[in-house]
C-alpha cells in the first residue's frame, strides 16, 4: 500500500455557509498504479491532488503515506516526506524562468543535498533519457510547450520518486505533444512509478489503470 | 547550494535592472556616508593610543565658576607642580609644559634666521619620562636639567642645521629672541603614530626665567590659570586617582582667591585622563598641543546620525521595493517549494540576493567615498583619508556593515516571500498583495519625514546664517580693513608711527586709527572694574576695547553722551550702554563723571558710546569700556592700524598697492597681511557654514534616496494597476484624472510625513537657535515651503511614471489580460 485516504473532508467557510471542497474521500493507492482523476471544473480534482501531494491541508480525516500518519506530522516532516517520494508535474509546466534546462533539473537535487558529482551524473542521465541534451543550456522561454513539459516531467522524475502527481499535464499542449507526454507516463508506469493524474480528457484517462470520478468534492462510482 | 544561490540571485538582479539600480544607489549613498564617518571616527579615536601606561596619565585641568558662568581651562596654576612633587606620594611624575612664544631663532654660524617657530614649550626631563620619544642624539636623562638647554625634534634640527649629522648638532648653539643662547642637548624624532602632543622644541624649564617668565619651582601664583601652562601627572597606580583628586580639591580650597571681587569665584582642579585629551570630554578643553581643528564629539555624533539616517533610507528602499515585488516572484517560490525547498532555504536565497546587492553597493562606495570626502575636506582635520578602509580594521568594519545592512534590509522581504503558500500561488489565486502594504507605507512616510526634516533644517539654518551675517552689528563693517603691526621686540615704535603716517598719505584711505582688537572679535579681554555704589563697592566684569580717538570714527560708532577722551594716552574710559545698565544707571548721562577702579587706579568715565556686538551673535552685548594706550612704550596696546578703504571698490587695488609699497619700505622683513572686517565676521560663523554645507549634502542625498524609492514603488504600483488604468481610460478618463488617481496615495504619504516632520524640526531647531543671542524667526513659511518642496519633488518623480502609464494604449493591456 502506497497511500491511503480515510474520510477526508476539506472545506472553506464563506460567510455562514460551509462549502465543501472534498467530502468524505476514501481512497487507497497501491504501488505501480496509474490513476486518472476526472470530473468537471470545480469538482475538487486539483484539491485532491494537492492534498495527496501534501501541499494542501485537509480539515478532517486520516491520510497514511507508507504507513506514516500524514495528518499527525509537522510541516517539516511532511515536506521531507514529499521531497523524498513525490514528484509534481503541472499544467503550466512551472519551470523556473531564470534557470536553464540543466539547472531546472538540478534544482530538486540541490534541495535534497546531493553531492556535486552525483548531481551531474543524475542530470546527464535524465537529459539523455529524454533526448534533451542539446537543449540543456536553453532557458524555458526558448523551448516549445511540449519541450517545456518534457523538462517538467524530467524534473519530477530526477529524484526517483515513488509517486508522480500530474495536474492536467497535457492541458496546455497540442494533441501530438500531449500524446507524447502520455506515452511517456505510460512507459514510466510500466517501469514501476506510481502516477496519479488529473485530466479532462477521456482519451488521456484511458492510459490509466483506474479512473476516479469526482463531482462536487465527492467520489462517484 | 551556496554557489547556486549566488547564481540565481545574480540573475534575478540582472532581470530587475531598474530595481537593482535603485537599490544599489540607495544603499551606496548610505554606505558612503557610513564609510566616511567611520574613517573620521577611526581617525579621531586613534590618537595617543600607543603610550606606555597610558591609563595612568592625566592632565590637571581647571574648572572655574564665577557666579553663573562656568569656564574650563586645560591649564592649571603652576605652583601645583612643586606641591604635588613634594607632597603627593600617589604620583610618579609631575610634568609641566609651558608654551613659549618665540619671535626669532638664529643660527649664528650660518647666519640663518627663523621667524615665529611654533609648538615650542618649556619643560623638564620628566616630560621624556612620561612620553617615550625615540632619541636620536643626546642623553634623555639630563637633556633638560640645566638652564640654556634645548631638545629639538628631528625636523626642526634639520631646519636649523641643514646638512649636519644629528650627533654634530648636539652641543651647537641657537639664539632665541635676539639674545638668549640655547645649547642643543638632544634630538628626538616625532611620534610616528597619531598624537596630540605636537610639540617640536623643548626648552629646559629652568631657562624660562631667561625668557621673562617666573621660576616655576618657586611660583606662588595660585590665581593664574592659563591654557599655556599645563600640568600632566602619571600615577603610581591607576587606583590612586581618587586620592589625588581629593588632594587637589583640598589644594583648590586652600588656595582659593581671597580678593574682594572673588567672593563668588570658585576654581577647582580636575584630573582628565589621557583618553579624553582628544575630545575634551566633559571638561571640553583642547588637546595638549596646538591643534588647528578641534574634534568635537557633538559634530561626530551629528555626522553619525546623518550617516545612520541615510543608511536607513537606503534599507527602507530595499525593503519597500522587494516586498512590493514579492508578487512577481511568488510563482518562483511556489515552484521551489513543491520541488522540496524549505522556508529556510527560500529565506537564504533572498538573503544572498541582498548580500550581493549590498556588496556591489559597498564596492561602489569604496570608489565614491573618497570623492565625497573631498567635498568635506575643508571642515575635517587634515590627514583624514579613506586609507583606513583598506586596513584590516576598515575591511572588517565594511564586512560587518555589509552583513548588518543586508540583514536589516533583506530579512523582512525574505520572510514575506517565503511565507507564500505554494498551492495558492501556483493556482494564481491570492495575490492581492495586501501583505506588507502598511509596512511599505510606514517606511515611505519614514523616508519623507527624514527628507523633510533635512529640508526644513537646511532652510532654517541657512536663514539664521543669512540673518547673523547680515544683521547690523552696530558698527561699520563694510570696506573696513586692518593690519597687525609686527611685534615690538624687533621693530621699534617709530616704525609704527611711520607706517601710520604713510597710510594717512594714501589717497584712497580715510579714518585711519590705532587699536588693538576689532570692535567685534574672538578676543576676550575682560577685567574686573570696581565701582562704588552707595558706599558699597561692587565689581563688574568688563570687556576692554583699545582704540585711539579716531577708532570710533573708523567704525562709525556713535557717541551718545559725554565727550571723547582728551587724547590717546590719557586714563579715561568711554563706556558702552550695556555697562551703563549693568551699573544700574537709568540714563547714559548719569554715568558721566563717575570713577571706575581699574586695579588700584580710579579712572573716570567721560563718555558713552552706543551698543554694538563685540563677538559673534552667539553672545549678547557685554558691558565694555573703550580706552586708549596708556601702557609703556615697549608693550604698546596699539597693535593694529584700522582704516576705511572707501566706497569705491575700483579704487581698492590702487590703495592696496600703495599700502604694500609703504609696508615694504618700513617692514622689509615682515609679510603684509590685510584683514577685512567683513571677512573677520564671516570667520565667526565657520561652524555654521559647515553645518549648512553638511545639511545641504544630507538633504540632497536624502531626497535622492527617497525619490528613487518612491519611483520604484510607483513603477510597481502602476504595473499592478495597468488593467484598471486601461479600463478607466476606455471609459473616458482624462490623463490628468488618471494621474491624480495614481498620485493620490503618495500625496497623502507626503502629507502625513509633513505632519510628523514639523514638530520634530520645530523642536530641534528651536533648541539649536538657543545657541544664538540673536536669532531669526522660525517662520511658518519655512515649514510650508519645506513640505511643499518635498511634495513637488515627489509629484514630479511620481508623474514620470504615472504619465507614461496613463498614456499607454489601453487595448494592449486589455488584450493580454
Amino acid at each position: 500500500m502506497l497511500l491511503e485516504l480515510k474520510n477526508i473532508f476539506k472545506w472553506v467557510n464563506s460567510g455562514s455557509q460551509r462549502i465543501f471542497l472534498l467530502k468524505d474521500i476514501n481512497l487507497s493507492v497501491e504501488e505501480g498504479e496509474f490513476i486518472s482523476v476526472m470530473g468537471p471544473s470545480g469538482s475538487g480534482k486539483s484539491t485532491l491532488l494537492n492534498v495527496i501531494g501534501m501541499l494542501d491541508q485537509f480539515d478532517e480525516g486520516e491520510y497514511y503515506f507508507f504507513d506514516e500518519s500524514v495528518h499527525k506530522l509537522k510541516e517539516r516532516h511532511r515536506s521531507n516526506l514529499y521531497k523524498e517520494y513525490i514528484g509534481f508535474v503541472f499544467q503550466a509546466y512551472h519551470l523556473l524562468d531564470d534557470l536553464t534546462v540543466y539547472e531546472n533539473l538540478e534544482m530538486p537535487l540541490l534541495y535534497k543535498k546531493y553531492k556535486g558529482a552525483e548531481r551531474k551524473a543524475m542530470v546527464a542521465d535524465m537529459l539523455d533519457r529524454f533526448n534533451i541534451v542539446g537543449k540543456k543550456d536553453l532557458f524555458p522561454a526558448q523551448l516549445s510547450g511540449g519541450q517545456q513539459q518534457l523538462v517538467g516531467v524530467a524534473r519530477a522524475l530526477i529524484s526517483k520518486p515513488k509517486l508522480i502527481l500530474a495536474d492536467e499535464p497535457t492541458g496546455n499542449l497540442n494533441s501530438k505533444q500531449g500524446e507524447e507526454i502520455m506515452d511517456l507516463f505510460k512507459q514510466l508506469n510500466e517501469e514501476g512509478v506510481t502516477i496519479i493524474q488529473v485530466t479532462h480528457s477521456e482519451k488521456n484517462a484511458a492510459y490509466g489503470s483506474r479512473i476516479i470520478n469526482l463531482l462536487d468534492g465527492r467520489m462517484v462510482k | 547550494m551556496f554557489k547556486n544561490h549566488l547564481k540565481i540571485a545574480w540573475r534575478s538582479l540582472l532581470k530587475n535592472k531598474v530595481f537593482s539600480v535603485i537599490n544599489i544607489i540607495g544603499l551606496c549613498i548610505g554606505l558612503c556616508a557610513a564609510m566616511i564617518i567611520g574613517a573620521i571616527v577611526y581617525y579621531d579615536l586613534s590618537f595617543d593610543t600607543f603610550h606606555n601606561d597610558k591609563n595612568r596619565i592625566y592632565r590637571v585641568s581647571s574648572v572655574i565658576t564665577f557666579g553663573e558662568d562656568r569656564f574650563t581651562n586645560r591649564g592649571a596654576a603652576l605652583p601645583l607642580m612643586q606641591v604635588l612633587r613634594d607632597n603627593a606620594p600617589e604620583v610618579e611624575l609631575v610634568v609641566p609644559t609651558l608654551n613659549a612664544y618665540i619671535q626669532m631663532v638664529e643660527n649664528h654660524r650660518t647666519n640663518a634666521k627663523f621667524k615665529n617657530p611654533t609648538d615650542v614649550i618649556f619643560t623638564d626631563d620628566t616630560y621624556f619620562q612620561l612620553l617615550k620619544y625615540p632619541w636620536l642624539a643626546g642623553d634623555q636623562k639630563t637633556a633638560l636639567s640645566r638652564p640654556g638647554q634645548i631638545v629639538l625634534t628631528k625636523e626642526m634640527a634639520k631646519k636649523y642645521f641643514p646638512n649636519a649629522q644629528m650627533q654634530q648638532i648636539l652641543g651647537q648653539n641657537l639664539v632665541y629672541n635676539d639674545s638668549i643662547p640655547l645649547t642643543v642637548s638632544g634630538i628626538v624624532s616625532r611620534f610616528t603614530e597619531k598624537s596630540d602632543f605636537t610639540f617640536k622644541e623643548f626648552i629646559s624649564l629652568s631657562s624660562a626665567q631667561l625668557f621673562g617668565k617666573e621660576n616655576v619651582a618657586y611660583s606662588s601664583n595660585w590665581n593664574d590659570t592659563s591654557s599655556d601652562n599645563q600640568i600632566f601627572v602619571k600615577l603610581k597606580e591607576r587606583g590612586n586617582k581618587a586620592s589625588l583628586q581629593s588632594r587637589l580639591n583640598a589644594l583648590a580650597a586652600e588656595h582659593k582667591n581671597k580678593a574682594d571681587w572673588a567672593t563668588n569665584f570658585e576654581r577647582s582642579f580636575k584630573l582628565q585622563p589621557l583618553a579624553d585629551f582628544r575630545f575634551g570630554a566633559q571638561l571640553d578643553v583642547p588637546p595638549p598641543g596646538s591643534v588647528p581643528y578641534r574634534s568635537d564629539v557633538k559634530v561626530l555624533m551629528a555626522l553619525g546620525f546623518v550617516a545612520l539616517f541615510l543608511l536607513l533610507l537606503g534599507c527602507a528602499n530595499f525593503i519597500n521595493l522587494n516586498s512590493a515585488q514579492a508578487l512577481t516572484r511568488a510563482k518562483d517560490i511556489g515552484i521551489r517549494k513543491t520541488l522540496g525547498s524549505s522556508k529556510k532555504q527560500v529565506i537564504q536565497q533572498f538573503y544572498y540576493e541582498t548580500l550581493i546587492l549590498t556588496t556591489i553597493a559597498a564596492l561602489l562606495s569604496l570608489l565614491i567615498a573618497p570623492l565625497l570626502l573631498n567635498q568635506f575636506q575643508d571642515q575635517l582635520p587634515v590627514g583624514i583619508t579613506m586609507g583606513v578602509l583598506y586596513k584590516w580594521q576598515g575591511l572588517l568594519g565594511i564586512v560587518a556593515l555589509i552583513f548588518m545592512v543586508s540583514l536589516i534590509s533583506g530579512l523582512y522581504p525574505a520572510w514575506v516571500l517565503s511565507g507564500f503558500n505554494p498551492v495558492s500561488v501556483l493556482k494564481g489565486q491570492m495575490v492581492k498583495g495586501t501583505k506588507g502594504t502598511r509596512l511599505r507605507k510606514g517606511l515611505t512616510v519614514f523616508q519623507f519625514v527624514v527628507a523633510q526634516v533635512f529640508i526644513i533644517a537646511t532652510l532654517v539654518v541657512g536663514k539664521q546664517l543669512y540673518f547673523i551675517m547680515h544683521k547690523d552689528m552696530g558698527f561699520k563693517t563694510e570696506n573696513i580693513a586692518y593690519v597687525h603691526i609686527p611685534r615690538p621686540n624687533n621693530t621699534p615704535q617709530v616704525k609704527k608711527e611711520r607706517l601710520f603716517g604713510a597710510l594717512k598719505d594714501i589717497e584712497g584711505l580715510s579714518n585711519i586709527s590705532y587699536g588693538r582688537a576689532t570692535p567685534a572679535s574672538t578676543n576676550y579681554w575682560t577685567t574686573m572694574l570696581g565701582h562704588f555704589d552707595e558706599q558699597k563697592e561692587m565689581f563688574q566684569d568688563t570687556q576692554m576695547l583699545i582704540g585711539d580717538l579716531n577708532y570710533t570714527k573708523t567704525y562709525d560708532i556713535p557717541l551718545i553722551a559725554g565727550r571723547e577722551r582728551l587724547n590717546d594716552s590719557i586714563k579715561e574710559f568711554v563706556a558702552n550702554e550695556a555697562l551703563v545698565k549693568a551699573l544700574g544707571y537709568e540714563n547714559p548721562t548719569d554715568i558721566i563723571g563717575t570713577n571706575l577702579k581699574y586695579d588700584t587706579v580710579n579712572i573716570q568715565v567721560v563718555g558713552v558710546i552706543a551698543n554694538f556686538n563685540q563677538h559673534s551673535l552667539h553672545s549678547t552685548i557685554k558691558p565694555m569700556v573703550l580706552t586708549g594706550d596708556w601702557s609703556s612704550n615697549r608693550y604698546s596696546n596699539f597693535t593694529s592700524v584700522h582704516f576705511d578703504l572707501g566706497d569705491d571698490s575700483h579704487q581698492w587695488s590702487t590703495s592696496i598697492k600703495a599700502i604694500e609699497k609703504a609696508w615694504a619700505s618700513i617692514y622689509p622683513e615682515e609679510e603684509l597681511e590685510i584683514h577685512y572686517m567683513d571677512n573677520t565676521i564671516k570667520g565667526f560663523y565657520q561652524k555654521e557654514r559647515r553645518t549648512v554645507k553638511l545639511l545641504q549634502w544630507a538633504t540632497a542625498l536624502a531626497i535622492i534616496i527617497s525619490c528613487l524609492g518612491l519611483l520604484g514603488l510607483v513603477i510597481h504600483g502602476t504595473e499592478r494597476k495597468t488593467k484598471e488604468i486601461s479600463i478607466r481610460k476606455v471609459l473616458g478618463a482624462s490623463l490628468a484624472q488618471l494621474n491624480m488617481l495614481l498620485c493620490k496615495e503618495f500625496v497623502l504619504l507626503v502629507g502625513i510625513a509633513f505632519v510628523i516632520a514639523v514638530p520634530l524640526t520645530w523642536y530641534g531647531l528651536n533648541d539649536w537657535l538657543q545657541n544664538f543671542a540673536f536669532k531669526t524667526h522660525l517662520s511658518w513659511w519655512v515649514f510650508i515651503s519645506g513640505g511643499l518642496g518635498m511634495l513637488i519633488i515627489a509629484l514630479m518623480v511620481v508623474s514620470i511614471r504615472t504619465l507614461s502609464a496613463a498614456r499607454a494604449n489601453p487595448i494592449k493591456s486589455l488584450r493580454t489580460e
